[in-house]
């Protein structure tokens, strides 16, 4: 294809990436909230945590394949023993308390991270196999961001398969449609709440480990990547994934060809999009009215 | 507490209040009136909180254009007037909030606070990228602090002597602090407990509860543009960092909560508290952030009433009256 | 005039016809009770009439105009006052606090900013004197959710009763009330109430045979009868609907 068009199809390509990357992430917020009414703000921080420990381990065992594996695990299991010792005592107090408790927990993984790896942008290797190029139709194009889109829809499959074909996942579904009634029916909410936290977190710390080759590993992650997903949640609406999937391609998007186009004003434009959305729509694009 | 044990009390406050500059001298001062700044902005924002139940993760956005605001009139307004260019900022502050009315008594919960977030987020990012405007990153340092004219005195010089600014802001701040004060303290101070406990019934018995809302939130955004605009003439300096950061919302919520959520001076309390750790921390560990976290999660869990709601309970429990319920229920 | 009336009111739940043909009317100042078994419909009949939900079929008329389908604070600023069947106070509030808020709401304060509501003397020995009368006195300074399941209905009740709508809707007020509770009540509504029009759902039969003086009886979505308290104590087909009602 001639240089033009190959490249917006990059760009459209990276941007892709990058919102399947904020989907990974805002999906988990989202069913988190869908189902237990909990607006997880330290969710980004474990997003950073597991791309911290997946330098850790990418430095210790020189595999990145390993980091893939093995980080997001410790990063979940971080989450699901916050939300196990210190959210659960806290949802009688509802969102408010909730909100403050994660906020606090954000520092606190942000000053652990900081006080254990330093301030300094650190570096994590993507695999050899995956770091050349590939020809798409006369278009030279990363392997890696391939791997990204690849690896985000292989993950997204599987958990729909879960969620709509095993009975684990109906049970879910209904959790979130009306937990008190699930519990009702003698199935251990609590449990429940825990494994789709956990799960959740997982996503996030997958994208965590998938991105840290692109964007470095650095303090600020959270705050940089975590401001997009969160936008991405608001703006398509509280507990709807169709939302936060659709705006989270339209962010990746405008986020990567803003930065081509109009660099300086990318951002404006994000937030912009966003505020429009709110402004006509309150509780987002495909938001349902909080009861 | 008897009407002379009242005046008494008053104006004890004010001579010690007026007796700062003399006594501690300039660096206690400035500490002072940063801890007074935060104080209203943090009462403010405990207007909506506290008291009416609307729970804002973006207060910083009154705050900031409260200082925006004034530094660019006093910027590009030549020879206006001190108390015009204070004056404008805290309208800008009450207009922004009046725009926003529609959208925001539409929703509440955690629409709102995040709502509010998203809007606050994207103030600081529009200060940041319009540089023409704003400044950007810098800011806008070093704009013209004009003397203020009392009639009858003359000009009393701010710029560069710290007393004077000191007594200007502290008037104005006291005078914010009353306000909202008394305004707790009318009818529709209780409509808005009303709206806080119950707004359907609110809205049954047949107040007009979006309308109430509007009226309390440009007031609340009003008072936070007071201590915006005061803040950026005390420091002759606004940032993007400064007064539209994601810490400036946090702060006072922080403060709110270590303080007490649910009396009008908890968050005064919780703003002198959390300044002296802030000051302690930083003094002896580079982990602020550690310090502020497990503050936060402490206090929630354990004390989410705060200093003054713990010390509630212990003066109950003390005078074994029965407690009504006074444990923090669900929120709104 | 009839001050409510309902025509061919009907409304169903996606196939489920929970009401059907219900031509209700309430004269004004009448005390009128709506009972019927359970399942009746009168719980929805009380939702639609009140505006909570739209009825699928029908008009609801107050004081001649149609207003089938408004929400229900429009019918509450046009003079029509519910109680709730699960008790929604201001909860942290004092009694005193809660009873103040109706008060201030009867005589239109609703945006002052002008004067300290401790000073309002007219306003506080009001509020006083309603205390009085609900024997909420001694409970004054107490949160409504610190006081017994009682009293806090009671106050529920006055909530609805303290603001000066014409016409006032009960559901199921003496609901987990116990014997002297529901006495109680029915003096405070009696009390409370004169001069108004009435309109309650309710199960306990002393209430309603001791406070109505019309009642409607609904059973299967429909009207089965309307009387006096004796015709209707006297009517077979009554008898019939809540006997059959009963399994052995």
């Amino acid at each position: 294809m001639d240089p033009m068009t190959a490249m917006y199809v990059a760009q459209g390509l990276h941007g892709l990436a990058y919102g399947m990357i904020l989907f990974l992430i805002a999906s988990g917020l989202n069913v988190i909230f869908g189902m237990m009414g909990v607006l997880n703000l330290a969710h980004a921080s474990f997003f950073m945590l597991s791309a911290y420990l997946g330098y850790q381990v990418a430095a210790l065992t020189g595999n990145f394949w390993l980091a893939l594996a093995f980080a997001p695990l410790g990063s979940a299991l971080v989450g699901v023993a916050m939300e196990r010792f210190l959210l659960r005592r806290v949802h009688a107090f509802g969102h408010m308390g909730e909100l403050i408790l994660t906020v606090g927990v954000a520092s606190i993984v942000l000053a652990a991270v900081k006080s254990v790896w330093g301030t300094e942008s650190l570096q994590l290797k993507m695999p050899a196999i995956l770091s050349g190029r590939v020809s798409l139709a006369g278009l030279d194009y990363p392997v890696y961001r391939l791997f990204i889109i690849g690896l985000a829809l292989a993950i997204l499959g599987v958990m729909t398969l879960l969620l709509y074909k095993t009975r684990l996942g109906k049970i879910v579904r209904a959790a979130v449609s009306d937990a008190g009634m699930v519990n009702a029916l003698g199935i251990n909410i609590p449990l429940v709440f825990m494994l789709v936290f956990g799960v959740g977190v997982w996503m996030a710390g997958v994208a965590g480990v998938a991105i840290a080759p692109i964007l470095t590993v650095f303090p600020g992650l959270a705050d940089q990547v975590g401001m997009d997903a969160f936008i991405v949640v608001v703006t398509g609406g509280f507990g709807s994934l169709a939302g936060a999937f659709v705006v989270s391609l339209i962010f990746g998007l405008l986020s990567s060809y803003g930065v081509q186009f109009m660099s300086q004003l990318a951002p404006v434009l994000i937030v912009a999009f966003m505020a429009i959305v709110l402004a006509i729509r309150p509780h987002g694009l495909f938001g349902a009215r909080e009861s | 507490m008897s009407p002379t044990l009242r005046t008494i009390a008053w104006l004890g406050t004010a001579l010690a209040l007026a007796a700062i500059p003399p006594l501690c001298g300039p660096y206690y001062t400035n500490l002072f009136l940063t801890f007074a700044i935060f104080s209203v902005f943090s009462v403010s924002l405990n207007l909506l909180l506290g008291y009416t139940g609307l729970f804002s993760f973006g207060h910083a956005m009154f705050f900031g254009t409260g200082a925006y605001a004034t530094a660019l009139a006093l910027k590009h307004v030549s020879g206006l007037p001190l108390l015009a260019a204070f004056g404008v900022g805290v309208l800008a502050a009450a207009l922004l909030a009046l725009a926003l009315t529609p959208i925001v008594v539409r929703v509440s919960g955690t629409a709102f606070a995040m709502l509010h977030l998203a809007f606050s987020q994207m103030m600081y990012v529009l200060a940041l990228k319009l540089y023409g405007i704003t400044g950007g990153e810098d800011g806008i340092g070093n704009f013209p602090i004009p003397p203020l004219t009392i009639p009858g005195v003359g000009a009393v010089p701010m710029k560069g002597e710290p007393a004077n600014f000191y007594y200007f802001a502290i008037t104005l701040l006291a005078a914010s602090l009353w306000l909202m004060w008394f305004f707790t303290r009318t009818p529709l101070g209780q409509v808005q407990l009303a709206i806080r406990e119950n707004a359907r019934r609110t809205d049954y018995l047949g107040f007009k509860v979006q309308q109430t809302k509007a009226v309390i939130y440009v007031f609340a955004a009003a008072n936070a543009g007071l201590a915006g605009s005061l803040y950026g003439l005390f420091h002759n300096l606004v940032s993007a960092d400064g007064a539209l950061g994601a810490l400036v919302s946090f702060a006072p919520i922080i403060n709110i909560m270590i303080g007490g959520i649910g009396s009008f001076l908890g968050p005064v309390l919780g703003t002198a508290i959390f300044q002296l750790i802030e000051e302690l921390a930083s003094r002896y560990t580079e982990h602020v952030e550690l310090v502020v976290g497990l503050l936060l999660v402490v206090v929630i869990m354990y004390a989410p009433m705060g200093v003054l709601g713990v010390a509630k309970q212990l003066r109950q429990k003390w005078r074994r009256e029965s407690t009504p319920a006074g444990a923090l229920q669900k929120s709104p | 005039m009839n001050i409510l009336e309902t025509k061919a009111l009907a409304h169903d739940f996606g196939g489920l016809q929970v009401l059907c043909g219900v031509d209700l009317q309430i004269a004004q100042g009448e005390r009128h009770a709506i009972i019927g078994p359970n399942g009746a419909g009168k719980t929805t009949l009380f939702n639609v009439i009140t505006g909570t939900y739209r009825p699928s079929a029908g008009k609801v008329y107050f004081k001649g105009r149609d207003v089938t389908g408004l929400p229900p604070h429009r019918l509450s600023r046009l003079g029509v006052g519910r109680s709730f069947q699960i008790t929604s106070t201001f909860g942290r509030l004092t009694a005193f606090q809660n009873i103040r808020l109706a008060v201030l709401a009867r005589r239109g304060i609703r945006f002052n900013l002008l004067r300290a509501i401790d000073a309002m003397d007219d306003v506080t020995s009001e509020t006083d004197a309603v205390l009085a009368r609900i024997n909420l006195g001694a409970e004054r300074d107490r949160a409504a959710n610190a006081l017994s399941y009682g009293k806090h209905r009671a106050l529920e009740i006055s909530l609805a009763l303290a603001s000066d709508q014409e016409l006032v809707l009960l559901d199921e007020f003496a609901a987990g009330m116990s014997r002297d509770e529901t006495h109680d009540a029915v003096e405070l509504i009696r009390r409370l109430t004169e001069g108004r029009t009435v309109v309650l759902i309710e199960h306990d039969m002393d209430a309603v045979f001791s406070l109505a003086d019309r009642i409607t009886v609904l059973h299967r979505g429909q009207i089965l009868a309307t009387g006096t308290p004796a015709e209707i104590r006297a009517d077979a087909s009554v008898k019939e609907a809540y006997l059959g009602e009963m399994e052995f």
